[in-house]
């Protein structure tokens, strides 16, 4: 293929351009039917009151939002895919989303407010990330095979325990829990905490970046060609229970970004992290505000799960490029 | 410099005797070190590469320990290919040469113009330059093994660890890659590489280490060692020898 | 583009803004001793300067609740489900009551919001009194939380009149079922309020205060659990005189058919399957009166036949 692959910039740059687009569509779309000239208006802070709030009050915060955790959502599932050398991994498959849910649930069942239920899911993911950590260390070390394996057994005991809250929950209270489960942008409300944290994350992944790139081919050559294996391995776990934990609790568990736009960006611009890990964080949040967009307007005033739209704009992509790849 | 030495070492394989191992390699030298499977011959590379703790005594780089020097420091100096290779995740067979380089970067530099004309070089030197733009999942065993070979190449380092470097590879390669062992060695490279073929020992080493499976080991000149009568008992195998070209072949009797 | 982006960072102190200039709403401490105030099912005070002229009502409850106030003139916006009174049709919807569009919300400019404490996502609720929006929250749990409901709902929009009205005669009308059945003969009775899973109510639910009311005993009434969810084996075991169940819809008697196979049940044997259409007893609404004549009726029946044998 092309000599410059490493070079070329041309990828990122107009993976940054769709990202701003994205944001700029959702902007100007909702249900509530703005003008061009009215949308112009808002923008410059003149115009009428109602547009301002519109776009400056519940179509801006919602999309950074979604672009956030999408981001985070994306980065968080490369990193995990290097840490257990699968590509398989997703954020959520070492039972953090399953800890943060029963966190909020629990925090819903004692009728706390939306902040407090948004501290109990980060603090389930840290609980239940700490868990994982401490149960696969084990005796011996960990390896990333028991680290998923022990991921894998503590995610569907979460979920075992999910359901068995959902059980015996008082009926009132269940629509809720539910919704929360499902995962939903309609819920986020402070954008800057999750925005700065993806940002920050970019900047601490960029000189780290050569480092998973060796670490990708496994713990042994990595530690050969002179990576600190354990403390990278640490970093890397924490970070992406943070970065998870971060969206999660932002937005509930939406599923699919974090899966499949770490491979299909791998289609795209190769496995190199530095140019992979700045990739994702665009893709994966341009793809939720697109989703997230769509999933308020398309048969507006009923409003769709963001999940539903995000596997169906990316299953297809997805395959296609897998198709075409070959 | 590049001097590899171990000091009673015990390596650390369960259920096995102490039999402490002393050993020095120095610039310039070829070691093989043969045994049959399952003396341990993969754990003392690993070992003298500080990628496994001993169980006793100690390995030292240039008379520093190497527990006490950083990977990074090790792997500016010490260079490894392994038997076995991954690969989870897609990558090029020039990006695979390039990270040979990573010992030498900082975090925040990128890969410069030097780096790619030597990651190119020891493309040329293994003879795939051609398959620079391959995915490594495309190739073939061989192919895959002499990429192994010229990610050692572009690290360069003063000691060339190998396991079985000649695996997967036909009879000229097997050739080609012993010729760039022996040649590293006369720019005054130390290089050790655990061989399962006597012949290609006794043609391409100037010393050996026997392993057997109780853990000792003998350690020695080529010529010394390379007999039948200590080769024989070593892999519980009758052996012919004879003489070609003033090079000792073995042959298996039956 | 500055200055705008000072006002996103300053959500709520806009919010707070656009109540103060604005007069949308008046969730700001300042107002708590001048405007109209009334404690909302929260347990939180809602005040505004002047009677709300447009009200979003944020579930099927509370529109029929609100139009009960009086105030379906003011009703600019409702959430789909809304089906009465058959006014409440024609009134815009903003989506479901757990995903509200609040673009179309706001587009309507509202005062007042009536939610629904444990249906609407709160953090879509709290989004909108930042944009100054008064949210009032209602939730009855009892005969006397419908009648209050309706009262505060009506002193929010001005209409304490014909809510007084209405909260009154629910009153007098369920008094008057208390007083005609409460103390009659217990029959003892289970109330199936959904099928898969099985579940019922308990003495602390609504349903369950109708059920007393009409001098009915209910078998699971000592569940700890507001909606228990059984087996068939509790019924079973009870076998109670009388077997009410809702439905899907309206007119679907379906769930009852399920009971027949246990031909041996009291409420089998004696044919005292009966049907109450759930939107008159389900729902915490004036309605409550005809389904609770309704389920006094049927259990009045049970008696009158328990008298023939």
């Amino acid at each position: 293929m092309r000599r410059l692959r490493g070079h070329s910039s041309l990828p990122l740059g107009m993976l940054a351009l769709a990202a701003l687009g994205a944001l700029l569509l959702a902007l100007s779309l909702g249900s509530a039917p703005l003008s061009l000239s009215e949308l112009w208006a808002a923008a410059r802070g003149q115009g009428g009151l109602l547009a301002s709030t519109l776009v400056w009050e519940l179509r801006l915060p919602r999309a950074l939002s979604a672009f956030a955790v999408g981001g985070l959502l994306a980065v968080a599932g490369a990193l995990m895919q290097v840490l257990l050398r699968n590509p398989l991994a997703d954020p959520y498959v070492l039972g953090l989303s399953g800890g943060a849910s029963i966190g909020a649930l629990a925090a819903m069942l004692a009728g706390l407010g939306a902040l407090l239920i948004s501290s109990a899911a980060f603090a389930g993911a840290l609980f239940s990330t700490l868990l994982v950590f401490g149960l696969a260390h084990g005796r011996g070390g960990w390896t990333p095979a028991r680290l998923l394996l022990t991921g894998v057994v503590v995610a569907s005991g979460w979920g075992a325990v999910i359901t068995l809250m959902l059980a015996l929950s008082p009926a009132e209270r269940l629509p809720g829990m539910l919704y929360w489960l499902m995962g939903d942008l309609a819920y986020a409300r402070a954008p800057w905490p999750p925005l700065l944290l993806l940002m920050g994350v970019c900047a601490v992944l960029v000189p780290l970046g050569r480092s998973l790139n060796v670490l990708a081919r496994g713990a042994l050559p990595a530690a050969a060609l002179g990576v600190n294996v354990r403390p990278l391995e640490w970093g890397i776990y924490i970070l992406a229970s943070l970065l998870t934990a971060a969206a999660v609790t932002t937005a509930g568990s939406i599923g699919f970004v974090g899966l499949v736009i770490p491979h299909m960006l791998r289609l795209i611009v190769g496995n190199d992290q530095r140019r992979l890990l700045p990739a994702c964080a665009l893709a994966g949040g341009t793809l939720l505000v697109l989703a997230d967009t769509l999933a308020r307007t398309v048969i507006a005033p009923e409003q769709l799960p963001v999940g539903v739209i995000t596997a169906l704009l990316g299953v297809p992509t997805f395959l296609f490029l897998l198709h075409r790849s070959r | 410099m590049g001097l590899l030495a171990a000091h009673q070492l015990v390596i650390d394989v369960p259920n096995r005797p102490a039999q402490p191992l002393d050993l020095t390699i120095t610039p310039g030298q070829v070691w093989g070190v043969l045994g049959p499977n399952g003396a341990g011959k993969t754990t003392l590379l690993h070992t003298l590469a500080g990628l496994r703790a001993p169980r006793s005594g100690s390995v030292t780089l240039d008379d520093t320990p190497l527990a006490s020097l950083g990977r990074r420091q090790v792997a500016q100096r010490l260079g490894l290919v392994f038997q076995e290779r991954m690969e989870s995740f897609p990558a090029t067979v020039l990006e695979t040469a390039l990270i040979g380089r990573h010992p030498f970067l900082s975090a925040w530099q990128q890969e410069g113009r030097a780096d790619y004309t030597r990651a190119q070089h020891a493309l040329e030197c293994l003879d795939i330059a051609h398959l620079r733009d391959r995915l490594m999942s495309t190739l073939s065993g061989g192919e895959r093994q002499r990429v192994a070979l010229a990610t050692l190449l572009t690290q360069d380092p003063a000691i060339w660890l190998a396991d079985e470097p000649t695996n997967h590879l036909d009879l000229h390669h097997q050739s080609a890659v012993m010729a760039l062992m022996a040649e590293q060695a006369g720019k005054g490279k130390s290089v050790v590489m655990c061989l399962h073929d006597l012949n290609l020992a006794a043609r391409w080493c100037d010393h050996v280490l026997l392993l057997y499976p109780n853990g000792e080991a003998r350690v020695g000149e080529r010529d010394a060692l390379l007999i039948t009568e200590i080769l024989e008992p070593l892999f519980q195998q009758r052996l012919a020898m004879g003489d070609i070209d003033g090079n000792r072949v073995f042959m298996p009797r039956g | 583009m500055a200055s705008s982006t000072r006002r996103l960072t300053l959500g709520v102190a806009l919010g707070l803004a656009l109540c103060l200039t604005q007069g949308l709403g008046a969730g700001a401490a300042q107002a708590h001793h001048h405007g109209r105030c009334v404690v909302d099912d929260r347990d939180r005070e809602v005040c505004l300067h002047n009677p709300a002229r447009r009200i979003a009502t944020l579930s099927p409850g509370a529109t029929e609740l609100t139009y009960a106030a009086g105030a379906g003139d003011q009703v600019v916006a409702v959430v789909s489900y809304s089906d009465y009174p058959p006014e409440a049709k024609e009134v815009p919807s903003v989506g479901s009551h757990t995903r509200i569009d609040l673009e179309a919300l706001v587009s309507l400019a509202p005062d007042l919001a009536v939610g629904w404490v444990t249906g609407n996502p709160a953090e879509q609720l709290e989004t909108l009194e930042t944009l100054g929006v008064a949210v009032f929250y209602i939730e009855p749990r009892s005969i006397e939380g419908v009648a209050s409901a309706i009262e505060r709902l009506a002193r929010l929009a001005g209409t304490e009149q014909a809510g007084q009205r209405v909260a009154d005669t629910f009153r007098q009308q369920m008094g008057m079922l208390e007083t005609q059945f409460a103390g009659r003969q217990p029959v003892s009775t289970f109330y199936q309020v959904w099928n898969e899973p099985l579940m019922s109510v308990n003495d602390q639910h609504l349903i369950g205060q109708v059920i007393q009311l009409c001098g009915g005993t209910n078998v699971v009434g000592e569940q700890p659990r507001l909606v228990p969810r059984l087996d068939d084996e509790v019924v079973l075991a009870a076998n109670p005189e009388a077997i009410v169940a809702g439905g899907m819809g309206e007119e679907n008697r379906r769930w009852l058919t399920h009971w027949e196979q246990y031909p041996h049940l009291a409420a089998v044997a004696n044919q005292h399957l009966f049907f109450v259409p759930p939107s008159l007893i389900q729902r915490p609404t004036p309605r409550l009166v005809q389904g609770a004549k309704i389920l006094c009726d049927q259990l009045q029946s049970v008696r009158r036949q328990r008298g023939a044998l």
